[in-house]
């Protein structure tokens, strides 16, 4: 099965993850996901869906001045975002509970 | 960081900022502004080109708009944002017709082949713009006056090609400046889509106009000078029309009754028509036939009280003597 196409679908809950763990700039969240073992997830995608957060209003931000490289734009989570991190994990383990009986029976089956 | 990859970075911002300048202002701003700090991150990291590890700028952008929940170019709505941004286009039956003539075209294989190139296209546009400013100032200044008008290739100021080929350098530099910094807000974006269409009349008006030059042969064209001098009848010299000839011998005496004849024999007759106080007569032979090339031919010049007398004949004063070949 394509990553890319279930990445799709949860990307917005594996960045707020991500954020509500620890304030991230564009790049570092990107290098997070992927060191987290989501090695397939897209820069663009994370940059866009870290707008998309943003402007949706769940996540702030602010720029820190940085020595050697460009200023970086910092996201943190906010209160909505933290809310809407949890409503999502909750879908998310009822879904992966779903999905486990369901696989796990059809191996059964198949066994 | 190496200057190889600095202009590659800008490379790649460059067409990635292209393919989503359809966008509104601010969806852009926000969408784009650490897009170069994201490239100099990857490049800085990676090694090896930017398109091998973030793909085309194209599908950069395309991914960066998806996920952001922006329309794709050219396409139907998608996301919240991306209803926003479309909602003031939506209230318009038209409009929404074109939507869907959009989304039909981008749907088709070749209509999305075609709608990736044409972001590519955009710089040769701006030069094109900048030209077609300079030429629609020239044609609008030529009633105020003369020496505007229509030239082509190069427009003419003021008369001076000079002054419309300086006018056009700063055009294009204009008109490029403004491509790469984006449309902007909803009125200055209203005002360049005013200004584009307005410059695409002015195109086909030249190449109307260059079609209609062309045709009628009043275009210059070095090739064709020699060649195109209107009717031409009698004797030239410099352009000028010769209406009499009058020869003399090497003591400067005029000769009467001489016949002139070209190259192959035939009569070489001088202008004889047209001459505003000279009123020609021609001899008739003996079969009453014009007799054209017999030199001078007698001129009557018409005086103020209306009478007929012949012309004057010009003084001649013949080269020193004795005549060598050099």
């Amino acid at each position: 099965m394509d990553t890319t196409q279930l990445l799709k679908g949860v990307l917005d809950l594996a960045v707020l993850a991500v954020v509500g763990d620890r304030d991230g700039y564009g790049y570092d969240v990107v290098r997070r996901l992927r060191a987290a073992g989501l090695e397939e997830v897209g820069d663009a995608s994370v940059y866009g869906t870290l707008r998309r957060l943003y402007a949706g209003g769940h996540l702030t931000s602010y720029v820190v001045p940085s020595e050697e490289g460009p200023h970086r734009k910092y996201y943190a989570i906010n209160e909505a975002g933290r809310a809407q991190l949890a409503a999502s994990t909750g879908t998310w383990r009822s879904f992966t509970d779903a999905m486990d009986k369901l696989l796990g029976s059809g191996e059964e089956e198949a066994a | 960081m190496n200057d190889t990859i600095t202009a590659e970075i800008a490379r790649y911002a460059t067409a990635v900022r292209a393919a989503c300048a359809d966008l509104p202002g601010p969806d852009r701003e926000l969408l784009l502004e650490d897009l170069e700090d994201h490239l100099q991150e990857v490049a800085a990291e990676a090694g090896g080109p930017l398109s091998e590890r973030l793909g085309r700028p194209e599908a950069y952008a395309a991914e960066l708009r998806a996920s952001a929940g922006l329309p794709a170019p050219g396409a139907g709505a998608v996301g919240a944002a991306g209803r926003r941004g479309r909602r003031r286009l939506r209230d318009s039956r038209a409009a929404r017709g074109l939507a869907g003539l959009g989304a039909a075209v981008a749907g088709h294989p070749a209509g999305r082949a075609v709608a990736g190139f044409l972001p590519e296209l955009r710089p040769a546009w701006w030069v094109l713009r900048g030209y077609l400013a300079v030429q629609a100032v020239a044609v609008a200044m030529t009633p105020l006056l003369s020496g505007g008008g229509f030239s082509f290739p190069v427009p003419r100021l003021f008369g001076s090609a000079l002054l419309g080929l300086l006018a056009t350098a700063v055009a294009v530099a204009g008109s490029v400046w403004l491509g790469r910094r984006g449309p902007g807000g909803t009125g200055r974006r209203v005002l360049l889509l005013a200004g584009n269409a307005a410059l695409a009349v002015v195109a086909v008006a030249m190449l109307v106009e260059l079609g209609g030059s062309e045709a009628s042969g009043d275009l210059y064209r070095p090739d064709q000078v020699l060649t195109f001098a209107g009717p031409i009848s009698g004797l030239r010299s410099d352009g000028e029309e010769i209406s009499n000839i009058f020869p003399f011998d090497a003591q400067g005496r005029p000769l009467a009754d001489v016949y002139l004849v070209d190259q192959d024999g035939d009569p070489v007759v001088a202008t004889h028509y047209g001459n505003e106080y000279l009123e020609p007569t021609i001899p008739l032979d003996g079969n009453g036939d014009e007799v054209a090339n017999r030199s001078p031919q007698v001129q009557h010049e018409v005086d103020a009280a209306g009478r007929r007398q012949p012309g004057p004949t010009p003084e001649f004063r013949p080269p020193p003597g004795p005549l060598r070949s050099p």
